[in-house]
């Protein structure tokens, strides 16, 4: 699975470390997120779509599928 | 997916400042634990404790001091995030399963001469798991 967690952190000027205390998780769990390491359980998929205002599909995509 | 789901509660929060004493709380307990454990050994071995309670007592100090860790290590575990969660499952596995096929294995090379192990082969249970740990901080950096 890819995501534009990274762009849309980048849109916002936000850093790893920004982005985790939203998301009352740690900077490690952003960057293994960001960097596709890790797969987010749908709650914090779900946090994650809370904190950017967007669809979980919008920012999660399946490894065929185009950005929307 | 329809823009209400986004509406959706959040999961309880995990706090990750938090998790962080937690987890320098649990490596100072588990440290106090050693020391009490290897204290309790020597103390014990030395036969400087005159027969009686006393023994019993210093016997039962690393178990009073066991519950402290294993606490500390719930609470710990209570309050990591789901990541954290997922490599301390791996470590957790790793020290396990690795411990007891080990002892299991080492069972039968008493057996057939080598020299009998003694409690110090349970210490590959949390050698092995601080290597899962590690292994899973390296692997998710």
């Amino acid at each position: 699975m890819r995501n534009r967690l990274k762009v849309l952190r980048a849109e916002r000027d936000w850093t790893q470390a920004r982005l985790a205390q939203e998301l009352d998780v740690s900077r490690q769990t952003v960057n293994a997120v960001e960097t596709g390491k890790y797969d987010p359980s749908l709650p914090l998929a779900f946090r994650i779509a809370h904190v950017f205002g967007l669809a979980i599909e919008e920012i999660f995509l399946d490894d065929g599928e185009r950005p929307r | 997916m329809s823009k209400t789901l986004l509406a959706a509660p959040s999961e309880p929060c995990e706090a990750p400042g938090r998790s962080r004493r937690r987890e320098l709380l649990l490596a100072g307990i588990t440290l106090l634990w050693a020391l009490v454990f290897v204290g309790a050994t020597r103390l014990i071995k030395s036969e400087l404790l005159s027969p009686g309670a006393l023994p019993w007592l210093v016997a039962a100090a690393p178990c009073v001091a066991a519950v402290f860790v294993l606490v500390a290590y719930m609470r710990f575990l209570r309050e990591a995030d789901e990541l954290q969660r997922l490599i301390q499952l791996q470590a957790l596995a790793l020290g396990f399963g690795g411990g007891f096929f080990t002892i299991c294995g080492y069972s039968l090379f008493e057996r057939v001469g080598a020299p009998p192990a003694g409690v110090e082969l349970a210490t590959v249970m949390p050698v092995l798991y601080a290597l899962g740990v590690l292994l899973g901080e390296r692997r998710y950096r």
